[in-house]
């Protein structure tokens, strides 16, 4: 519900005395605008890439607890969501009142009756709640890991009726099993209307088998491309899958399960025999394809891929694989020994367009109500739900390095204050900078931004340049931070 | 507070390039093809069901007249109306609406033709579905999720990495390019010029140089960038005295004319034209729909003025997801309809010819709720432009599981 100007002053002023005592600070900030910002100091490079992996840009607060406490409490802390107070991302969301509804009240919001549905304001809405989550959710851990999953278990918001049912998605599969069970999260995404109707399994009828969604379960969910199944087990757990569908009367848009469009009859997975018994059959093959060993590996795979390297070791792999076996797909437990274990593996990766727009937001404290991001997003190529093809927008660095003029044009504008409903206050951020040496708030800058001050010679070629133009004291601070966005190694995380 | 390393560093990430491993799925998509890149592809999307029945009249047609007594357009030798009013008459048996008189430079040319009675299989009726699957290429919604032109561009390696490859002009970016090759979305050439005064411009592009000094691809991003920043749509001079229409389709062409003059390596540029759901108050030979044909012909006529030099590798295609409704509905408009038209336009179009094979629209030749069939799928024409003028031979990628047919309306 949005607070009118003068309320928002009046409740400042309440709160103002006791908030940073009170743990109201965020609703203080929330009001007055602008967010505190704490000191910095230079970074370990490889501190810096790790810190920078588990979150979607480390800001200085998430630094200093990382140095104080170290990796793994650190890992730790973010593991354990309910204990992270994230009151100020709470706020922001109150407007987003279509992130809590079920399918049938979101389908009832965009049908407008006489004109065509609404399409739009719904993905909307939930691309720009997820922006605002990733700058400013204090669980950094876990939104990489809701944006991890909803890579694997990709949904294009605009295929059929995904544009509302992707919502609930979002919340009833990603959000709530993002860190917990593997087999529960694919159970649950296995029910879910808006995957069923992505990859067709609603129109996969008794007579009229629709492998899609079958053949993308085994391949792209579970056991991977060359995980050990065959066409014949796609074929046959299609018809497990048969009348797996979608409410389209009461309760519209929940899952059905419609045994007259089911096919009977014993099916034969993986050399499994699966009896006639209804919705069982493939609840029973997901039991086994969750914890397949196949599966294990695929799942350690894509996170070490994802936290450690493009290329990360076998070893590495294993050990992940391994856990995943040992505690039958416990995601936290997997998490764990891929951070823990790979933490000395960790190299370099291309920021992905996501990667870098938030980053850049976060890390200048940046004011934003998401929709200036979500439109630069979209001129990146990474939209947010908008990755047509199943297996999600691609997580090697090779895939990103082509298209570097949006993410010039995204930091300077950027900078300048251009960006759609975003802002950035530069003397705010360098409040503990001494404002009489240039140089100095040069080092502050990418400090911030790239973990230790930019190297020579770009350092002294930079300040050169910019101090012998004549431009005012504001102008040259707006180059120095785009040119340390644009810079090659902003690129990179 | 000099780091000494980290350039080094950092040039070792510049260097790094992983390796693709064979577990992951089809995250490498290795072009099929390689061949050098054929005609720039310009593609016009007519939002909404555009009414071809009006666009390119049957004026031969009794039932026409009989079905469309309002909305019909006079026929060429109507004495009734005002010759302005008129169809224009191409063949004896269709002809063009009024409005479309601009393109007949073109269509003397032999450089427009048009496929009647031409679109999908879908007989849904719905623009949403019809467009989603027109645009993927596909004849129902199983297949694959990305577009036809992403495919076209996934399955052609031509050797160009320029960002500006494929572009959606207009903000969102249409979905017959998605697919694994990024695309640009171009509302404006000025979205590309960095902002600020002069002096501050020439500081960030230096910074910028300074900063890409020794990498290939940021140094081809910067003459890019640099070629874009002197450009500018509003002091743009067209050849010929082209003048665009002030509209977004005008600004669309012009900004297409411009990237394709600049060589910035434009292979495919993707225009929207809405407002063809002319369900109430179409108009005839005046109003809401002939306005929209005029805008048409205004854009198509100014563009194909001014790259008159450049038509022989050029091929700009107009489509709609389904045609209307040949008889005219209670509130003078029309409803939705199946069979539509398509125009190509390009030097090595096989042009001043209306192409396809008119299925008539007596009662039992219209079907469905009484509509133009469809005798020429959308993707004959479209399979035969990416073979032979795209360079593209692998027609299976981008139109899985169709055969095409080849009608020769583009020349090798």
């Amino acid at each position: 519900m949005p607070i009118s100007r003068r309320e928002f002053l009046k409740l400042s002023a309440l709160v103002t005395t006791s908030a940073a005592l009170s743990g109201c600070g965020a609703i203080y900030r929330r009001l007055t605008g602008s967010m505190s910002v704490t000191e910095w100091s230079p970074m370990d490079e490889h501190d810096f890439t790790v810190l920078n992996r588990l979150t979607f840009g480390a800001r200085p607060d998430e630094r200093a607890r990382f140095l104080e406490v170290g990796l793994k409490p650190w890992i730790e802390e973010q593991l354990d969501i309910q204990s992270i107070d994230d009151l100020d991302c709470s706020l922001r969301l109150a407007p987003f009142r279509s992130l809590e509804m079920e399918a049938n009240e979101l389908e009832a919001i965009s049908n407008q009756l006489f004109e065509n549905y609404d399409r739009e304001s719904l993905p909307a809405e939930l691309r720009l709640a997820s922006l605002i989550r990733q700058v400013y959710s204090r669980r950094q851990l876990y939104e990489v890991m809701v944006g991890f999953w909803n890579d694997h278990l990709n949904i294009f918001t605009e295929k059929g009726n995904c544009f509302y049912l992707k919502t609930v998605d979002d919340r009833r599969v990603v959000r709530t099993h993002a860190l917990g069970s593997f087999r529960e999260l694919i159970l649950a995404s296995a029910h879910s209307p808006a995957m069923l109707v992505y990859l067709d399994n609603h129109v996969n009828h008794k007579g009229a088998p629709n492998e899609n969604y079958a053949r993308e379960l085994m391949e792209l969910h579970t056991l991977g491309v060359n995980g050990g199944y065959s066409q014949a087990d796609v074929m046959e757990l299609a018809r497990c899958l048969t009348g797996w569908t979608v409410k389209d009367h009461f309760w519209l848009g929940d899952f059905e399960f419609n045994a007259d469009l089911h096919d009977p009859g014993v099916k034969y997975v993986l050399g499994m025999e699966i009896s006639d018994s209804g919705i069982n059959e493939a609840e029973q093959v997901i039991d086994t394809l969750s914890t397949h060993p196949s599966t294990a590996r695929f799942i350690s795979s894509k996170l070490a891929w994802r936290f450690i390297a493009d290329d990360p070791p076998e070893e590495l792999i294993q050990k992940g694989a391994r856990a995943f076996l040992d505690t039958e797909g416990d995601i936290k437990s997997v998490l764990r020994v891929i951070l823990l274990d790979g933490v000395d593996f960790v190299q370099p990766k291309y920021k992905r367009p996501s990667d870098f727009v938030i980053s850049a937001l976060r890390m200048l404290h940046a004011q934003t109500d998401g929709r200036g991001p979500d439109e630069s997003l979209r001129g990146m190529g990474q939209s947010l739900f908008g990755c047509p093809t199943p297996d999600g927008y691609p997580d090697n660095s090779a895939a990103w390095q082509g298209n570097l003029m949006p993410r010039w044009n995204f930091a300077f504008r950027l900078v300048r204050g251009e960006i759609e409903g975003t802002q950035i206050d530069m003397e705010h951020l360098l409040a503990y900078v001494p404002d009489d040496d240039l140089t100095v708030r040069f080092d502050a800058l990418a400090t911030l931004l790239l973990g230790v001050p930019i190297a020579e010679p770009f350092r002294s070629g930079l300040m050169e340049l910019i101090t012998s133009g004549g431009t005012n004291e504001e102008e040259m601070l707006q180059i120095l931070a785009a040119g340390i966005l644009v810079s090659p190694s902003f690129q990179w995380k | 507070m000099v780091t000494p390393g980290t350039s080094e560093r950092t040039a070792a990430r510049l260097l790094r390039r992983p390796l693709e491993k064979p577990w992951m799925p089809r995250l490498a998509f290795a072009p099929p093809n390689i061949a050098p890149r054929g005609d720039t592809l310009v593609v016009i999307f007519l939002r909404g069901a555009a009414d071809g029945l009006n666009m390119v009249v049957p004026h031969g047609e009794r039932a026409y007249y009989r079905l469309r007594p309002t909305l019909g357009i006079p026929p060429p030798d109507d004495t009734k109306t005002k010759p302005e009013e008129r169809t224009i008459d191409l063949d004896g048996f269709f002809g063009f609406h009024p409005s479309f008189q601009p393109l007949l430079d073109a269509w003397h040319d032999g450089s427009l033709a048009v496929i009647h009675a031409c679109g999908g299989p879908d007989e849904s009726r719905s623009h949403f579905k019809a467009m989603e699957l027109m645009e993927r290429g596909v004849a129902d919604e199983r297949g694959p999720a990305s577009g036809w032109i992403g495919r076209h561009l996934a399955s052609l390696d031509t050797g160009n990495s320029s960002p500006l490859r494929a572009v959606a002009m207009g903000t969102r970016t249409q979905r017959s390019l998605s697919g694994s090759v990024p695309v640009s979305a171009l509302r404006s050439i000025a979205d590309f010029h960095l902002g600020g005064n002069q002096h501050l411009l020439d500081q960030m592009r230096s910074t910028l140089d300074l900063l890409y000094e020794g990498d290939d691809l940021g140094k081809d991003t910067l003459s890019i960038m640099n070629t874009m920043q002197s450009m500018d749509p509003m002091i743009y001079k067209p050849a010929h005295s082209a003048l665009y229409p002030e509209t977004e389709l005008g600004m669309a062409l012009k900004q297409t004319a411009m990237l394709i003059k600049a060589e910035v390596g434009l292979e495919v540029s993707a225009i929207d034209v809405g407002g063809w759901d002319t369900h109430f108050a179409q108009g005839s030979t005046t109003g809401q729909m002939p306005n929209l044909i005029e805008e048409l012909a205004l854009g198509l006529s100014a563009f194909y003025a001014d790259m008159h030099e450049h038509m022989d590798s050029l091929i700009v295609v107009s489509m709609s997801e389904f045609g209307r409704r040949v008889s005219e509905n209670g509130s003078l408009g029309t409803d939705h309809g199946h069979g539509s038209m398509m125009m190509l336009m390009g030097g090595n179009v096989a042009g001043g010819r209306i192409h396809g094979q008119w299925p008539g629209l007596d009662e039992g030749q219209r079907i469905g709720p009484g509509d133009l069939a469809v005798t020429t799928d959308y993707r004959d024409v479209l399979s035969e432009v990416c073979v032979k003028r795209l360079n593209n031979p692998v027609v299976s990628e981008i139109f899985p599981e169709y055969q095409p047919r080849m009608l020769n309306v583009v020349r090798k």
